[in-house]
């Protein structure tokens, strides 16, 4: 589940999944919304693969997007779909399926500079997992 | 006064007409001091007065000097708040705060002027805005395809900044003395910028970004102060151009790695953080000098950006039949930045985000043209309305380690704009009033809407009220350019 945030100077959104894997996965649809008027859907044809780690889960979460902006932005690549494995420690393994960035077709609305530690938490409530963050645009 | 809000009460006390205290609470090591007008307070009381809750957070950092400031452009920001002013003491255990200064490093604004007419300029907008939208590209997933920077060169330009361009035909040898610092940070550390903030800024040098950048052809149709305006070189009906754009995805990428750094040594430092954006490490410490170097390469690379900028957009107005029309540097300045500067017989590294830099009369860092007026000041407004150039005076020096306003301030969230735009065809709505505007999407255009905004002759005239700005000029936009 993906709620967006209104903040002043930025935007934000919370997500909500049963497991970290799915709140991750959730953490991409929520980026993609920032981004894009109409995201892509479905499955891309390109594949790309991350890997990453974080002292805490937390961290994780703002290198994750941080991730995934740069791809957009940097490369790109837009990740459609994401199969996320987060271990214990924390690291992060993504399996990612994507398209070539176009701005028209899926109406870009700008670029992100980065998330931020502003507000940000991932909490456990009546058994799912819960995290929000703002974004800098 | 006391006001209540939903995380607790602030209580403030108003101290001239347009200035206010938060006295030392809670967790603040120093008082706090802010600019506002009644409508700027009702902004303030609209948001729950977060963006001052922001302000006392900053606060509660080690070896901030009193006081922690905000400018009457104040909003909600992330960590400071936007139009955050605070300097720390390297003596007393003084910090350096990456979120401080944010993620656009060295973001800032550059106006051009030329003797170019109004009425000159009317018969030739359609072609110009055509040739400028084209010249300024917002760099989204494509870079400039006239200009490309291998990486030892991209290494120098961290250090040298704009005079790297002007040497290579990007520019005039003028140009330099109208930038704020000369363009050039001393202690900028190429090596302390990482591979991948490279990968950012490497085919981005030259290009707008998006968001509230821009680039706007203006002209000056007011004129406050005769004597400012004359030794800046403005004059009414006067066609000029600022723009509006930062260290691009190379600032973004040092932000973002070093909040993540000090987060992890900001508790073996001892500094606790009333929130993580404010994430802090000593000036005086290997992570905070590592910081500054790698800050300062690319407040250096923003610099560039504007150079590069304004030299494609002199190509522009060239192509468009204005040859041999020359488009001078009044000033460029930086609103997002960290710098030691000497307030009150010592050093402190001032922290300005969103905030403006405005040395007052007889500065000896400014270019002796300015001198006596003190330094230019330029407060961008909203894309519908004005800017306004401001200069800087005693009282900035005296009360704001020599700051003022960056600008209008937002009102309504990107998304509450996006909403309010809806149905509207806000470009003819601009075409009508004379102003064309050239974007690459609609969401730009919207989100930045002139409602979205607070107006910037508000925020102007608290600045001059207050007496830590004076106004100078206004500028009324006739194209603008949005990534």
């Amino acid at each position: 589940m993906i709620r967006m945030l209104d903040h002043t100077a930025d935007v934000g959104f919370e997500v909500e999944a049963p497991s970290v894997d799915g709140l991750f996965e959730e953490a991409l649809r929520g980026l993609l919304l920032v981004m894009f008027d109409a995201p892509p859907e479905g499955d891309g044809e390109e594949e790309r693969e991350v890997r990453l780690s974080a002292p805490d889960l937390e961290t994780l979460l703002v290198r994750w997007l941080n991730e995934l902006i740069f791809l957009v932005q940097g490369e790109g690549f837009v990740p459609v779909s994401a199969e996320v494995r987060v271990e214990e420690g924390y690291s992060l393994l993504a399996r990612l399926r994507g398209v070539p960035l176009d701005v028209g077709k899926y109406g870009w609305q700008g670029e992100i500079k980065g998330a931020t530690f502003h507000g940000l938490e991932v909490v456990h409530r009546n058994g799912s997992l819960h995290a929000r963050v703002i974004l800098d645009v | 006064m006391s006001e209540k809000t939903r995380t607790g009460t602030i209580d403030f006390e108003r101290l001239s007409e347009y200035k206010y205290r938060i006295p030392r609470q809670g967790k603040m090591r120093v008082d706090a001091v802010f600019y506002a007008s009644e409508r700027i307070l009702e902004d303030l009381a609209a948001e729950d007065y977060a963006s001052l809750r922001q302000l006392m957070g900053v606060a509660t950092l080690p070896g901030v000097v009193e006081p922690a400031l905000s400018m009457p452009d104040i909003h909600w920001g992330y960590g400071f708040p936007i139009g955050g002013v605070a300097a720390f003491d390297p003596r007393e255990g003084g910090v350096v705060s990456p979120g401080g200064v944010g993620f656009d490093i060295n973001c800032g604004v550059r106006l051009l002027v030329s003797d170019i007419t109004r009425e000159e300029l009317e018969g030739r907008k359609e072609r110009l805005a055509d040739e400028l939208f084209r010249s300024v590209p917002s760099g989204v997933g494509r870079g400039r395809k006239d200009f490309r920077i291998g990486r030892p060169d991209l290494k120098r330009l961290l250090v040298e900044g704009p005079s790297w361009l002007v040497e290579r035909g990007y520019g005039e040898p003028g140009d330099i003395d109208g930038i704020e610092s000369r363009g050039r940070l001393a202690g900028a550390d190429p090596d302390a910028v990482s591979e991948r903030a490279y990968q950012r800024g490497q085919p981005q040098l030259g290009t707008l970004g998006s968001g509230n950048h821009f680039l706007e052809v203006q002209y000056v149709d007011e004129i406050y102060d005769e004597d400012a305006a004359r030794a800046y070189g403005l004059h009414p009906g006067q066609v000029t151009v600022l723009i509006h754009s930062g260290s691009r995805g190379l600032g973004h990428q040092v932000c973002s790695e070093y909040v993540e750094r000090f987060l992890q040594v900001a508790p073996r430092y001892g500094i606790e953080l009333v929130d993580r954006q404010l994430a802090a490490a000593p000036v005086d410490s290997p992570e905070g000098r590592a910081y500054l170097g790698a800050m300062s390469a690319a407040a250096n690379f923003a610099f560039a950006n504007r150079q590069l900028i304004a030299h494609f957009t002199r190509e522009a107005f060239t192509r468009s039949g204005f040859g041999g029309r020359p488009l001078r540097v009044l000033y460029d300045l930086a609103h997002n930045n960290a710098k030691l500067e000497e307030h009150g017989g010592k050093e402190v590294l001032v922290h300005r985000k969103g905030a403006t830099r405005a040395f007052g009369p007889g500065n000896p860092e400014l270019p002796e043209r300015y001198r006596e007026a003190g330094q230019p000041v330029l407060v961008p407004g909203d894309m519908g309305r004005y800017s306004f150039v401001l200069a800087g005076t005693e009282g900035s020096m005296r009360e704001t380690f020599g700051s003022s306003a960056h600008g209008a301030g937002r009102k309504m969230s990107r998304r509450r704009a996006k909403k309010a735009a809806r149905g509207r065809a806000l470009i003819r709505e601009m075409a009508k009033m004379g102003i064309l505007v050239r974007a690459a999407g609609r969401a730009t255009v919207d989100e930045e809407m002139s409602e979205a905004y607070k107006d910037a002759a508000e925020v102007v005239e608290v600045t001059d009220g207050a007496g830590i700005g004076k106004k100078v000029a206004r500028l009324r936009p006739r194209i603008v350019v949005k990534g």
